[in-house]
């Protein structure tokens, strides 16, 4: 489950220098200057067709040559033919990849043939699931789950060996986004299990912007699907409406009602969790940035938006308001409304910081941070 | 990038700055490209590889050029990344970082700083009256410093930070950057300002494609002369 090298600078015994021990591969450092121009010139023989390499042969050599050094492009290419063949699984080369990314955990090359690995994945998984019963024992979607679960712990192991892992971090989005379809229980699963990660790396800006693209994502999921519900609620206005229809709509609005609420709460949380990790980690810019484009969403939340459209739909239709649509109204404005006084704590922190810090480069990002809640905020 | 290869802002770039050079742009080559690359501006007003992704130096500089060459910068935020930019001149080392909270990188002389010149002309086709007409909106003089002071490995070639060995791709962008932070403007606005002896002093890059001017000039030019070549079937 791991690679690396062992630094060996001469062979001292007369013995293989592939060492394996509790499922961990090394590789004696001295044999490399041997081992990678062979297996490189042969594949590159291979490809000017000067010599003929079979199947196993290839599969054998590129992991050869792609353990020792992922970003030989070439290689990562002839095995996407291999695949396209038939002739190996893709499920291997994520195994390879994930590998490779022990040691070299920022290889570009390796990210994008992943990415090619699970489009193609992708692509089965859609064709098996029009066919009757797949036949490769899981249904599609309980696939896609696991893959995208197996594909943010790579992310996550990546992220841990390098910092600031703008690789890793970024395919975590693409998966998010293609893979997962940015579902508002994905997004939330990966706000709480990557809460704990960025408490412990206080500078990874590639870990914080990840969380700042999901909270975009549930504002922007929060949006779509209050457009949705206004767009039914005005709907069911117009036709004449059964009491189920009016008891669907009731559910529907709870729905995003409590979507609403949440995502303020999260937001909330945000703020909270990066105020607690301003105070005891004095002097990280990124904490501040961070800091800066939470309150700036908190501010502009759909949650009021979502307000104003709800009491909108009322205004236009109250002369044919039915029974139960009013009272739905009515609960919709109840909900709670965000509270207004977010920039009012937030002055009040960066004040107490101001006042208690010792930390240069933290009173600098607080003064700033000020200069910013006065310019951008316009408070 | 390639047949089967990844996709981002980068090859924008590329493209784009090929295809004016050769004469070959078509309004279907690049219809929706400046759109797209406006997309992959985020929250920190920087620029992704991608759209979703953190604001990256290498990647600003590709979204920026592409949309001059395409003549549509308008379609970012400009103030938002002119606030990124600028705060990546980091203030120990005079040189800048590529990302918030990163390390400085002599490479970055010139994705980062490069940016401030296409926004002063960005800027001023808007006439903004505050912009200077003497310097870009870095501190030049601190880039110099760090770019020749720190960046210089003594067997020559020039190099990302102390403790780093030489290669090809820092020398150029370290030189690149240089260049950059020496000369404001051009024409009857030309103003150099030197760090050290004038012997210091680079040739100006263009700095959209960071080759000379002149060079550019040239290329225009020649393949002027030629129409440019359509898909239809003869």
């Amino acid at each position: 489950d791991e690679i690396g090298l062992i630094p060996c600078p001469e062979a001292r015994y007369n013995r293989s220098p592939i060492v394996l021990v509790e499922n961990k591969l090394g590789v004696e450092s001295w044999c490399v200057k041997f081992l990678l121009p062979y297996v490189h010139n042969k594949l590159l023989l291979y490809r000017q067709r000067k010599q003929w390499l079979n199947k196993d042969e290839l599969t054998d050599i590129t992991c050869t040559l792609l353990l020792l050094n992922p970003d030989f492009t070439t290689a990562w290419n002839v095995r996407k033919e291999l695949i396209l063949s038939g002739t190996l699984n893709p499920l291997k080369d994520l195994h390879l990849g994930k590998l490779a990314l022990t040691k070299f955990p920022k290889s570009p090359e390796t990210w994008i043939h992943r990415r090619w690995v699970l489009q193609q994945l992708i692509q089965e998984n859609s064709l098996s699931s029009l066919a009757t019963k797949g036949n490769l024992g899981a249904a599609p979607v309980e696939r896609i789950h696991r893959l995208v679960q197996e594909e943010m712990n790579v992310c996550s192991e990546a992220a841990g060996r390098y910092p600031s892992n703008y690789n890793a971090w970024s395919h975590r989005i693409w998966v998010l986004q293609h893979l997962a379809k940015l579902t508002v229980k994905v997004l939330l699963d990966e706000l709480s299990s990557t809460k704990y990660w960025v408490s412990m790396h206080v500078s990874d800006h590639s870990g914080f912007h990840y969380r700042q693209f999901l909270l975009n994502s549930l504002i922007r999921r929060t949006v779509t699907d209050n457009n949705i519900l206004v767009q039914n609620q005005m709907v069911n206005e117009q036709n004449t409406s059964l009491q189920k229809e009016e008891e669907s709509a009731g559910t529907e609005a709870t729905c995003a009602e409590k979507q609403s609420v949440d995502l303020s709460r999260r937001l909330d949380e945000e703020m909270e969790l990066c105020s607690e990790l301003i105070d005891n980690y004095p002097g990280h810019e990124t904490l501040w940035c961070h800091s800066d484009e939470s309150l700036n969403n908190s501010h502009h939340s759909p949650a009021t938006s979502h307000m104003a459209q709800a009491m909108d739909v009322d205004g236009l239709n109250e002369s044919s308001s039915k029974q139960g649509y009013t009272q739905e109204t009515k609960r919709l404005k109840r909900a709670p409304v965000l509270d207004s006084l977010g920039p009012e704590m937030e002055y009040q922190f960066v004040d107490k910081v101001l006042s208690t810090c010792r930390d240069v480069d933290q009173a600098r990002f607080a003064t700033a941070y000020r200069k910013w809640l006065v310019t951008f905020l316009g408070q | 990038m390639h047949v089967g290869g990844e996709v981002d802002v980068r090859s924008a770039y590329c493209a784009a700055s090929v295809a004016s050079l050769t004469n070959i742009m078509t309004p279907a080559l690049f219809a929706g490209t400046a759109e797209w690359i406006a997309r992959c501006q985020n929250w920190e007003g920087g620029i992704g590889g991608v759209p979703g992704m953190e604001a990256h130096g290498g990647y600003t500089f590709c979204g920026v050029a592409a949309l001059v060459i395409l003549k549509q910068e308008h379609l970012l935020n400009l103030r938002s990344l002119l606030h990124w930019v600028t705060g990546r001149q980091m203030r120990f080392e005079g040189g800048f970082q590529g990302r918030c909270n990163k390390l400085v990188d002599g490479c970055y002389s010139f994705w980062q700083a490069g940016l401030l010149p296409l926004l002063h002309r960005a800027l001023h086709a808007r006439g903004d009256p505050a912009l200077s007409m003497a310097h870009w909106m870095f501190d030049q003089l601190a880039l110099q410093e760090y770019i020749l002071l720190c960046c210089q490995c003594p067997a020559g070639g020039l190099l990302d930070k102390p403790g780093k060995s030489r290669d090809f791709y820092h020398t150029c962008y370290c030189l690149s950057g240089l260049a950059i932070a020496q000369h404001f403007g051009s024409g009857d606005l030309h103003n150099e300002v030197v760090l050290g002896i004038p012997e210091n002093c680079l040739q100006a890059t263009h700095p959209v494609y960071n080759i000379a001017p002149e060079k550019v000039a040239r290329a225009v030019m020649h393949f002027l002369q030629y129409p440019v070549p359509s898909l239809d079937p003869a």
